[in-house]
Order: structure tokens, then sequence, then C-alpha cells
């Protein structure tokens, strides 16, 4: 089972290696963001323009998680195109492992766009000390976590890569959205305060954020155990759909055809 | 997770011996009753059924395999090869009936078969980014070795198929040939006791083809077993036994010259010094050769067994004789009224549901 995901691991960073030039365009969007987005929205914002980029930087370090993290997931669904997956499910691996061990690998590259992320920090007036970094730090492995178990959970179901955009604008960007990344859910309506219970994204953002500027919406406990109960259901979810490969599975699915 | 001596699995190689085999394993059967598990089949299907919804791909199939057998597995798109590929490689379960792999079920004992199976699948499973070293070695720790273990298995096998020289450019800038020896590198690493070939030469050029099938046969020599399927009748040959499969059936199954022999056998052709005498003596042996013609024209079951001894004793001079075989594609022409790659000659597929309707659960 280690072994397994181990292997997975390993598959998947050398990959990730291989594009590593990926971590420097993943920067774009970000920082698009941050400096972008930020900068206009803060001059119009009550809190002023560097405040508002100090407050939304632990937001877009959470939308570069999850996109780096749901598009390293992304690769579950090349996999089956390529075959290569047909030899690993023919090895004597646990499915679980497969599932965990994807679900570990995309968790490591979405935590190192985060790192190239942090070095832009002082641009947009965030500074912490070591204290602080550590939290920080604590915060991000848990969202990174978190993300890629929901790509992992969407992708292992998606036969396709064109479905990626769909997902993205309809589950991705709402979560997003709703977290309270841009803006304080304090002020935000009621009903997105309660939606913003519901939203794994928000949690992380909030873990963040407290981590940074001292203060949180959510109670500390209340957010680890909700992305702990979020990282174990959606871990379950993918490990299921992986086992449910043993026939017609969605891993090899692409290779029979029963016309007669 | 070695799971050998867990498993009852006979250490392993200690069959592979070149030339007489069959000779060693018996000896050795005889010679210890531990070893009894040595001449449990390679491959044993019995009763195998399987349903797609209401499509029934296999309609109960039953075949053995020995060990150190090189079996293949012939037959139209859509006749249930890659089906039954797929359940002996652990990648479907039957509907019914059971798969053995080394006396292990392939459902029940999923990872002890995994472990002693290599599987070369018709399309590619190899990650292209990644050299064909970084290929090997993972595939390596997915079968659960160490990493210095893994890199080593995988340099091993790279020198053994000589791929050395091109292990470490990204797989995509091999040719056609060298990836496809990667795939057999990539089914090798487990060491396995059996290799599962699927079309695995779909598309190479005859170059490649043959230097893949030297390798294969390197193998087979050294005991492993190899159960291919394969739309090339000369790859067809290079096998012990052949199962012809149609319509989720086996239609026919024995070696290629005993298959050939079914047509009707291969055909012996004399030239002698006097064709009436020779005629007339190959008569009173109840040889009695075909009608008319300007030539002796026999039909035999098994041409190559009676040639030797009706040559020392015909009592005329032979000037000439050619034997001819029937294809493999002809007998699989004869046997379901249709050619290999699926063309109906005559439109008669027999619409067999009846066994398996009420759903053999």
């Amino acid at each position: 089972m280690i072994r397994g995901i181990y292997a997975m691991v390993v598959l998947d960073l050398k990959r990730f290696w291989l594009e590593r030039t990926r971590l420097v365009a993943g920067l774009a969007q970000p920082l698009l963001y941050l400096f972008v987005l930020g900068a206009g929205l803060g001059a119009n914002s009550q809190q002023g323009g560097g405040n508002y980029q100090r407050y939304i930087f632990p937001g877009v370090l959470a939308l570069s998680l999850l996109f780096t993290a749901t598009f390293a997931a992304i690769t579950i669904v090349f996999d089956r195109q390529i075959g290569f997956f047909k030899a690993v499910l023919v090895a004597p691996v646990p499915r679980s492992a497969i599932a965990l061990g994807k679900i570990a690998a995309g968790a490591l590259q979405a935590f190192a766009q985060g790192l190239i992320v942090l070095p832009f920090a002082p641009l947009a007036g965030v500074r912490f000390g070591i204290l602080e970094g550590a939290e920080l730090i604590g915060a991000m492995l848990l969202a990174s976590v978190t993300f890629s178990a929901i790509g992992v959970a969407f992708a292992s179901r998606f036969t396709s890569t064109t479905v990626f955009p769909i997902v993205s604008n309809a589950v991705l960007l709402p979560m997003f959205f709703l977290s309270g990344a841009l803006y304080p859910l304090t002020v935000a309506p009621h009903w997105m305060q309660l939606a913003a219970h519901l939203d794994p994204v928000a949690y992380a953002v909030d873990l963040m954020r407290g981590a940074l500027l001292g203060t949180f919406f959510f109670p500390v406990p209340l957010s680890l155990g909700a992305l702990a109960l979020i990282i174990s259901l959606l871990a379950w979810a993918s490990v299921r759909v992986f086992n449910r490969g043993e026939d017609d599975s969605s891993l090899g699915a692409t290779r029979f055809s029963w016309r007669r | 997770m070695e799971a050998n001596t867990a498993t009852g699995l006979p250490a392993k190689r200690d069959l592979r011996r070149p030339g007489v085999r069959n000779l060693v394993r018996t000896v050795r059967a005889a010679a210890s009753p531990s070893s009894a598990a040595e001449s449990v089949p390679a491959v044993e299907v019995c009763g195998l059924r399987k349903h797609y919804g209401k499509v029934e791909a296999l309609r109960g199939l039953d075949l053995t395999v020995q060990p150190g057998e090189k079996f293949a597995l012939l037959g139209p798109n859509g006749a249930g090869k890659t089906t039954l590929f797929s359940i002996l490689a652990t990648l479907r379960t039957p509907t019914a009936g059971t798969a053995r792999v080394f006396g292990q079920d392939v459902v029940a004992a999923r990872d002890t078969v995994r472990r002693s199976m290599g599987i070369v699948f018709q399309e590619p499973a190899i990650e292209h980014k990644l050299s064909g070293r970084d290929n090997l070695l993972l595939m390596g720790l997915f079968y659960g070795l160490p990493t210095a273990q893994a890199r080593r298995r995988a340099a091993e096998i790279l020198e053994q198929l000589n791929l050395t020289a091109a292990a470490d450019r990204p797989a995509t800038t091999l040719s056609g040939g060298q990836r496809r020896k990667l795939e057999l590198a990539r089914a090798l690493v487990s060491d396995p006791r059996i290799l599962f070939l699927d079309e695995a030469t779909l598309g190479l050029d005859v170059d490649a083809r043959r230097g893949f099938w030297a390798q294969i046969r390197t193998l087979a020599a050294a005991g492993r077993t190899v159960f291919f399927t394969t739309h090339y009748m000369e790859e067809a040959e290079v096998a012990d036994r052949i199962a012809l499969i149609d319509a989720g059936r086996i239609v026919a199954l024995d070696t290629p010259r005993a298959l050939k022999a079914k047509l009707g056998g291969g055909v012996i052709r004399l030239q002698t010094e006097d064709d009436a005498q020779a005629r007339a003596w190959l008569e009173s042996r109840q040889l009695p050769p075909e009608a008319g013609g300007t030539e002796l024209m026999l039909v035999h079951a098994d041409p190559a067994a009676v040639l030797p001894e009706l040559l020392r004793s015909l009592p005329v001079k032979v000037h000439r004789v050619t034997v001819s075989e029937p294809s493999l594609e002809d007998v699989f022409l004869k046997l379901t009224g249709r050619g290999l790659d699926g063309n109906a000659t005559t439109t008669s597929v027999p619409a067999t549901t009846a066994a398996g309707k009420g759903g053999a659960a």
C-alpha cells in the first residue's frame, strides 16, 4: 500500500518535473488577481489599495493551490488515454494506493506552486514572522491536500479532459468566489455566510488568512475538523471509484469495444 | 510482499531450462511430491462466460495451457479474444466459470496472479514523456520493489533486450520497434512466469516484428509461458498450440500442424520415374492418390509423418516431392465460414443464445 502510494507520487512528480516551466506559467493567474484585480478593486474599497491586496493575498494563494491541484488531478484522464495506467492496474497495487498516491502527488504539486507565489507576499504588503510563516505553511499543506482530493474525486469520474473547463466553471469558481477569498465574509449577505460553511475553500482560505492576519471567521478547530472530514470523504469517494475499475472500469474503459 | 512463500508458489524460475522442458518437469514431479505445483497448468479456463448486458462476449470457454508452452489465441475482431485476455489479466471478472493462472484464481487470488504475469497490451502502456529507464523503474516500484532494486532490475532488462543505448531518451523519441520492446521490457519487470501478449506487434514492420519475436522465443526457451493473440499468421505458427475462437467459443484447439491437417491435411505431390507404377504401389498401401491430373497428388492428414517412410519404400525413383499445407486462414474459414479479418464469405453466424440465456450468475 505505502509502496504503491510512493510509486504513484514518484511517477507524478517525475512528470511534473518535466513540465516545471508550468510553475512559472502558473504564476500568471494569482499575480493577475493580486496586482490587477486587487489593485483595481482595492482603489475602490474602504480598506484602501494596499490593505485590500494584503487582505486577498491568502485568497489568491488558495486560488493558486486550487487550480494547480485540480489540474494535477486531470492527469488521471490522460493516464487513461495513454494506457500507462493499464500497466499499473495489472500490477499488484491496491486501487486505493493509486487514488491516495494521486491525491498526495497533486497536493505536493499545488504546494510547490504555492511556495512560488509566496515570495510575492511583500509586494502585496504582507509581512510575517517565523511563527506566522509556519502556521501559513501548515494551512497551505492542509489546503493543498483538500484541493487535491477535490480534484481527484472529480477527475476519477471523467472520461475526457474536455469536461475540465465545465467543472472548473461550475464548481471550482463558485467555490472560490463563495469562500471569502476576495472579500470579508463578515460583510457578505447572510446566505453567502451560510453557503461558505459548506465550502471547503472557505475553511482553507480562513486558516491561511488567520495565520497571516490573526483574525478568523470560523473557529480554528471547526476549520481543521471540516477540512479533515472533507479530505476523508473525498479520498474515500475516489478510492471507491478506483475500486470500481476491477470490471468495466472507468480507468480501463477506453480500450474495450463490444461491437460484433 | 514476498508472496511466493505465502502462496505456496514454487520458487521462481527453477523450471526454466531450454529444450527438454517437459522431460525436466516430469522427472521433477516424480522425484519430489513437494514440487507438484510445477505441473499445475499455466492457464486453466473452465466454462468461462462473460456477458455485457445482453451481449455475450464469451459463451463457455475451456482451455488449458501447460507451463512453458507458447499458446496462441486466434480469431476475428469481436470473437472474445480481448475479453478472455482481460479476464486472465485480472482486469475483468467472469460472469460465470473460472480462470486460473498457475493454479490461482484470477478473481479470488488476484494479487498473486498479478505477480506471476507480465502483459504487453495492444495499445501503448508506457509513459512516453519519461525515459525507458524511468518507465521500468516506476513499474518496479509499482510491483513493490525497493528503489535500489527497481533500478537494478531496470538496468538488467534494458541490457537483456538491447535497449541500453536508448534507455535514457524520452520514450517518444524511440522507433516503433524500440517502443514495443520497451513494452516487453515493462512486462518483464516483475520477472513473470507467464507473458501475455495482446496483438503485441500490431502496426510494426516485418523487421521489427521479427526482432520482437526473436526476443519472445528466447524468453520462451528460458521456460516462460507465452500466451498471445495475433493477426499475423506467421506469428501464430510460432505457437505450440493454437485456439481458434469465434463468437465467444473455441472452435478448434490444437497444434498449428494438426489444425491445418483438420482441413483434410497436407498435400503431397510426387514426380517419379514411373508414375503409373508408383500409383499402383500407393493404392496397394492404402494411400490412394487423387484421381486424374498429370501428377501424383495425395492428401494426407499428416504428410510429414508418412513422407519419410513413403520415400524410403517407394519402388520407383522419385525426382521431386512437394508438400504444401493449407494455411491457418483456410482452417478458420472452413470452421467458421469467415476469414480472420471478420469478413463473412458466407453469412452463417449461428445465433446460439439458448445456453447462456438464463443468465449464469
